[in-house]
């Protein structure tokens, strides 16, 4: 064989672009199969109607998107979810700030450690750690009884939104810690010196110029840590004990209990709205930060 | 501001300087990275600091910005004691090796910031800031990011910050290090222009002796967090006090000798050494050793050795030759001229230098 037939096959080969392209294919076929074709399915299952008695009926009418959107009680519960998924993404949010900089400043095996047990409760389902809550709140739980012997009336820490508040704070914590650290590539203790010895206290240095370098990162992990609230369901289900109405827990409702699929539908297709709302968001935001 | 008065202090010696540093040591577990560090600047006097890495500059520089804490000892500003006052209300200018301009910030607003943490009023604000720009010669780039900059333009915002405070001591950490050698010499000579325009007491970190040498009124050596000298340049280079000293400044010839009855004996050859006794370092810079076919006259206030060229390296303008000589390896260099060969390894060769150039310390 003639090695000069080499550069001729080199050319003959596909632009980097193109072997993007099928690099790319596998996921996008997984993604259409696996993401996709179910979110159409659900598209059309909101459009379909549901009689009293649960009977699906076979139609293309936006009468389940109307009842839906003009029922006070949903329009509650899209409102309470939101509501109540910022406030934990928020609270989420001021507990890891200073565990993702205390981690960010601390080097060696040290790291090492305290890494491992950010990271260790996602190794763990989300239902034992509930399980693990329902241990320290219930009414004969680890805080109940503390305060008891201290001679205080325990608040009702379970079955209501407190409960449902500090399970997924603790749940989100891992996320937004992991997404605040990948965001403080550009925070340098430097940066900090430079500021005190401009004259700014520490506090007016956290503000000016620690609290900007690290936007990027609240930003990312407010997006994913409200997107995972909005869509929990074990936790508020357990936690909740059927007293808190989330958009989640109400969809397994529709859609397992009162067998109302097309209502579970609708609802599924407000949360993938409010998905992107977040998403877009977060796009402008960043924008603004950089 | 917090402050005492030094005097109030007990067992301190009366401060001298704009700023004294008095006994000042940064202790980690055992080991002493500043040690008993004494040192007075006079007002408007720049200073270097020079030393190999880890010799405790830096760590003096930053206990003198607020940054590091001190384990013991005082700095005196003005008459101030400011040890434990706390880096925001030092009022010190510090030019980072890195720069550490705020990303985030355009030129503008990062030389603003510390007249805003000031409270400057606006109006003023703009003007000093204006100012301080065309100090610097960078007209133009104020809505410029960091990113967008070269590192002689980052070094010059960055020194635009810390001058637009008007601080009462600037404090230069290594500012050259990170550019390239033509830039590092061009930057060197417009921050002494600077810092004399403005009449500014400066301490200037530094590893490079050329840096310290050229731009400094004064120098002081460090070498395991203690102080070899201080002294003008011309001092540090020609009346080296410590072995360290005469090493670290510029090249030179070290060759091992003993001493008894103030002469010194190496290669050799009789050196004065009063008030030596046992084993000693000579030294001697190569460019102050000549190299001829002939002995100098008798007489005359030079010594002299024979010896055979081992080696010759022509660098364009210096020619530097080894000459091994009474046992041991000699350099002599000397500024080239035109019109003159290069000796072979093995030409038997005179080396003479005068006694004044003769360094001789106790061997460690």
């Amino acid at each position: 064989m003639n090695t000069l037939a080499l550069p001729a096959r080199e050319a003959r080969g596909m632009s980097p672009a193109a072997v993007a392209m099928w690099l790319l294919l596998p996921i996008a076929l997984v993604n259409a199969v696996g993401f996709l074709w179910p979110v159409v399915n659900l598209l059309r299952m909101s459009l379909n109607e549901s009689e009293a008695t649960g009977a699906l009926i076979d139609t293309v009418s936006l009468a389940t998107w109307r009842n839906v959107l003009t029922d006070s009680f949903t329009l509650e519960l899209i409102g309470n979810s939101i509501g109540v998924s910022l406030f934990i993404t928020l609270l989420t949010l001021v507990a890891s700030y200073p565990i993702a900089i205390y981690l960010h400043r601390s080097s060696g095996l040290w790291r090492t450690v305290l890494l491992v047990l950010v990271i260790a409760p996602l190794l763990t389902s989300a239902v034992v750690r509930t399980y693990g809550w329902i241990a320290i709140l219930s009414n004969q739980g680890l805080v109940a009884n503390l305060l008891a012997a201290f001679g205080l009336a325990p608040p009702r820490l379970m079955f209501n939104l407190t409960g449902v508040v500090i399970g997924l704070t603790e749940i989100l914590m891992p996320y937004m810690i992991l997404a605040l650290l990948s965001g403080f590539g550009r925070l340098d203790p430097r940066y900090e010196e430079a500021a005190l010895t401009l004259g700014a206290t520490p506090l007016k240095t956290f503000w000016r110029v620690v609290l900007p370098l690290t936007a990027p990162g609240m930003a990312l992990g407010c997006l994913l840590c409200f997107v995972l609230a909005i869509s929990s369901f074990v936790t508020p289900k357990l936690l909740g004990g059927g007293r808190v109405f989330l958009l989640a827990t109400e969809i397994y409702d529709q859609a397992i209990v009162t067998l109302n699929w097309p209502v579970a539908a609708t609802l599924s297709m407000i949360v993938l709205v409010l998905f992107g709302a977040a998403l877009a968001l977060y796009t402008r935001a960043l924008r603004r930060i950089a | 501001m917090m402050s005492i008065r030094p005097d109030e202090i007990q067992g301190l010696k009366q401060a001298e300087g704009f700023l004294s540093l008095r006994g000042l040591t940064r202790r980690y577990g055992n080991f002493n990275a500043v040690d008993d560090l004494n040192l007075d600047v006079a007002k408007g006097e720049l200073v270097a600091f020079l030393g190999p890495s880890g010799c405790g500059k830096t760590t003096s520089l930053r206990m003198i910005a607020g940054l590091a804490p001190s384990t013991s000892g005082h700095i005196v500003v003005d008459g101030h004691d400011i040890t434990g006052v706390p880096p925001y209300r030092r009022d010190m200018g510090l030019v980072f090796q890195s720069y550490a301009l705020f990303p985030h910030m355009d030129v503008a607003r990062n030389i603003a910031f510390g007249l805003e943490m000031r409270k400057v009023g606006k109006a003023e604000a703009q003007e000093r800031v204006r100012e301080a720009i065309a100090l610097v010669r960078l007209s133009g780039k104020e809505q410029h990011r960091p990113a967008q900059l070269s590192g002689g333009q980052q070094q010059r915002v960055a020194l635009a910050r810390a001058l637009v405070v008007r601080p009462s001591i600037l404090l230069l950490d290594e500012p050259l290090s990170n550019l390239d050698a033509k830039l590092r010499e061009e930057m060197r000579n417009e921050i002494r222009d600077i810092q004399k325009r403005l009449g500014i007491t400066a301490i200037f970190v530094t590893h490079d002796q050329m840096e310290a040498l050229t731009i400094c009124d004064k120098v002081a050596v460090m070498n395991h967090g203690r102080l070899e000298q201080l002294g003008t340049p011309l001092d540090i280079y020609e009346h080296p006090s410590t072995a360290f000293v005469a090493g670290f400044v510029g090249r030179i010839n070290r060759l091992a000798g003993t001493a008894s009855g103030g002469l010194a004996e190496v290669a050799g050859v009789q050196v004065a050494a009063p008030g030596f006794d046992g084993r000693v370092e000579v030294m001697v810079r190569p460019h102050r050793v000549s190299l001829s076919a002939y002995a100098p006259p008798a007489g005359d206030d030079r010594y002299a050795l024979a010896g055979t060229v081992a080696r010759a390296t022509f660098a364009g303008d210096i020619l530097e030759y080894e000459v091994e000589a009474g046992g041991v390896l000699m350099k002599s260099e000397a500024a080239t001229r035109g019109g003159e060969g290069v000796l072979a390894p093995g030409t038997p060769v005179i080396l003479s230098w005068h006694r004044r150039d003769t360094f001789v310390y106790a061997a460690s």
